[in-house]
């Protein structure tokens, strides 16, 4: 489903240049639920922005779903994010004028699908995620937990293959946030890929596999 | 046609509305007082010329004068008239005049209906009405050449005039006594703006066919002469002729500019057209600052609106929304914002304006009032407008949108 191989991230910043990533190769095979792990600067977000194409690499190749990412124009990576990937992110980024509806609904915008599918889709989606009465409620008028299950189902909107959290439960308390795994969980085990950035071994536990970074490598 | 995200953005800029309102403010604001400042500006103008040609439009006036210059062995000091063959002569000689026409003026006391004021009474011939504007009010009319040639004793009155002796009642057809001589009222002046004049208002003024001024009057030469050359182009050329052939018959030197009092309104107007071009530049330019700087506080503010929605773009961008329509959305906003507020500004500027105008302006102090309670709205000077802020506009809608829509989705979402 993932396949990394030699994956180099330059930051030029004036005549400094930093090396995030330094050659990492790495596979996720689909149905698989991994968790990247590693300190602070060591390359995780980077990995992440990079599988979730927000970001693009300096050198090295990705290939996602059997597709290759290098030379995709800007609209198309957008398409690759809006149709075959979700976003968790650790904030949440919700739309803070929008309602909670409104929010899970977005994704399907993009994609021009029609008013009675997105109706059928949010509803779906916030019924699985518990929230449906709280449909008409903006972000600031829910709890964190409440906001990370919008968040998860505005991800799951356009049904996409991959999801990746970045610190899903990184602001949540802890039973908070054992109820998004526990969603996580069940996502995985309906066969969806998931990759997990989280420095959090409690956390890390519930996946499958562990991948270590440190200093812009993969740790064998 | 998909209305998906067209609804979408409405719902948005509904939700942004209160976020919005400073700007749509400004553009108002902005909107409002443009328009009104060029609306005066334009009525100021438009007033200055027609109280301009209150006296009279492309004139020369002459009257005698002293020769101040020894001419042929003549002593300077001599006193110079004009008389009535003169007319003739110069209409024979000159080919440029169009109108000629005589005028005579005493002080005489005037009265009807047991009131008595003193006023200038002034002898002239039917031409004067063209020359000097001098319009009737309905039910009247100016002195004709019948009454001239039939030395009719008839007189034509100021608006003043008429009001002082015959109150608010409608004089024509009513006896006035000048100079204890009985004369018939047969007209009355339309009420005007008038800047300029030599022997008071017009308003002040009673008319008389020449020849019958002339029976009571004792004076053998004529006051003043009052002539339209055929083209205003041709004042300078006619006065110079008028110079030239009374110098001529009268002994002087053309070149002595005492000899005769010339004024030539053509000349001076040239200078007041020269000073209303120049208010109008003056304003425009006044207008095109204002424009300026409401285009930078515009753009600031819109700069300032993306600014704050950079996270909101990434969080767009991040779940697949295309560079498109994160421009698309911002400049249908602004577009948006523009028309309201310029809408606003409009409908607003032009009720004033046309509320102003209802104000009614007092013909006979020729104050300020006359000149700022006339504001003429321009419809070609909104669309001007229209044009170049909303260009103006345009650009400071679309440069934030492209840098929001280029800039990295990552870096937008850490911002705060």
């Amino acid at each position: 489903m993932i396949e990394l191989q030699g994956i180099k991230k330059i930051y030029r910043m004036g005549s400094q240049s930093l090396e995030a990533l330094r050659g990492v190769s790495l596979q996720v095979k689909k149905g698989e639920f991994i968790s990247i792990m590693g300190p602070s600067g060591s390359g995780k977000s980077t990995l992440m922005n990079i599988i979730g194409c927000l970001d693009t690499p300096t050198a090295g190749d990705y290939t996602l779903d059997s597709d290759r990412v290098a030379g995709l124009s800007f609209d198309q990576l957008a398409a690759v994010r809006n149709r075959k990937i979700g976003f968790v992110f650790q904030n949440f980024n919700l739309l803070p004028y929008a309602t909670a509806w409104e929010n899970v609904e977005l994704p399907m915008l993009f994609n021009g699908k029609n008013a009675r599918r997105r109706k059928e889709r949010v509803t779906q989606l916030l019924n699985a995620v518990g929230l449906y009465d709280w449909r008409g409620h903006r972000p600031t008028e829910l709890s964190g937990g409440q906001q990370q299950r919008i968040a998860l189902a505005r991800a799951l909107a356009n049904d996409p293959p991959i999801l990746l959290a970045d610190e899903p439960t990184g602001n949540l308390d802890s039973r908070s946030g054992e109820e998004i795994m526990d969603i996580l969980t069940e996502l995985w085990k309906g066969g969806r890929t998931i990759v997990m950035v989280t420095h959090n071994d409690h956390i890390s536990a519930r996946s499958q596999r562990i991948v270590r970074l440190f200093d812009g490598l993969v740790l064998p | 046609m998909n209305l998906t995200l067209p609804r979408f953005f409405w719902n948005e800029y509904r939700k942004r509305r209160k976020k919005a309102a400073l700007i749509t403010f400004a553009l108002f604001w902005g909107t409002l007082s443009i328009l009104l400042l060029l609306a005066f500006g334009q009525g100021m103008s438009a007033q200055f010329r027609i109280s301009f040609s209150g006296l009279g439009q492309t004139l020369i006036m002459i009257t005698g004068g002293q020769t101040s210059l020894s001419f042929e062995g003549l002593p300077k000091g001599r006193q110079i008239r004009v008389y009535r063959e003169d007319i003739a002569y110069l209409r024979e000689r000159i080919p440029e005049i169009l109108v000629i026409a005589p005028e005579s003026y005493n002080n005489w006391p005037a009265s009807a209906g047991g009131k008595e004021v003193n006023r200038g009474v002034h002898g002239t011939t039917a031409e004067f009405a063209l020359l000097r504007s001098q319009v009737p009010q309905m039910g009247g009319r100016f002195i004709n050449a019948d009454d001239v040639s039939q030395g009719r004793k008839v007189a034509f009155l100021g608006w003043s005039v008429a009001r002082d002796l015959f109150g608010p009642a409608d004089p024509v057809g009513k006896q006035i006594v000048l100079n204890r001589v009985p004369f018939t009222v047969i007209g009355v002046l339309k009420k005007k703006l008038q800047d300029s004049m030599y022997q008071g208002p017009d308003a002040d003024q009673i008319y008389l066919p020449f020849s019958s001024f002339s029976m009571i009057d004792n004076q053998r030469y004529i006051d003043r002469l009052h002539i339209q050359p055929r083209e205003a182009g041709q004042s300078k050329l006619v006065e110079e002729r008028v110079r030239v052939l009374l110098g001529r018959k009268y002994r002087f030197d053309p070149a002595d500019r005492y000899a005769l009092s010339v004024w030539n309104t053509i000349e001076d107007s040239k200078e007041a057209l020269a000073i209303f071009k120049g208010i109008e530049i003056f304003l425009g330019l006044i207008g095109a600052l204002t424009l300026l700087i409401g285009a930078v506080g515009v753009t600031n503010l819109m700069y300032a609106l993306a600014k704050e929605r950079t996270k909101e773009i990434g969080v767009k961008l991040a779940i697949g929304a295309r560079r498109r329509v994160i421009v698309q959305q911002f400049i249908l906003e602004t577009m948006f914002i523009f028309a309201k507020g310029t809408f606003w500004g409009f409908i607003t500027a032009f009720n004033l304006v046309h509320l102003i105008r209802l104000v009614p302006v007092n013909y006979e102090s020729f104050g300020i009032e006359a000149y700022l309670l006339r504001p003429v709205f321009s419809l070609q000077i909104f669309v001007v407008y229209v044009i170049i802020l909303g260009v103006l506009v345009f650009l400071s809608g679309i440069f934030p949108a492209l840098r929001a829509s280029r800039s990295n989705p990552i870096e937008s979402l850490r911002y705060e």
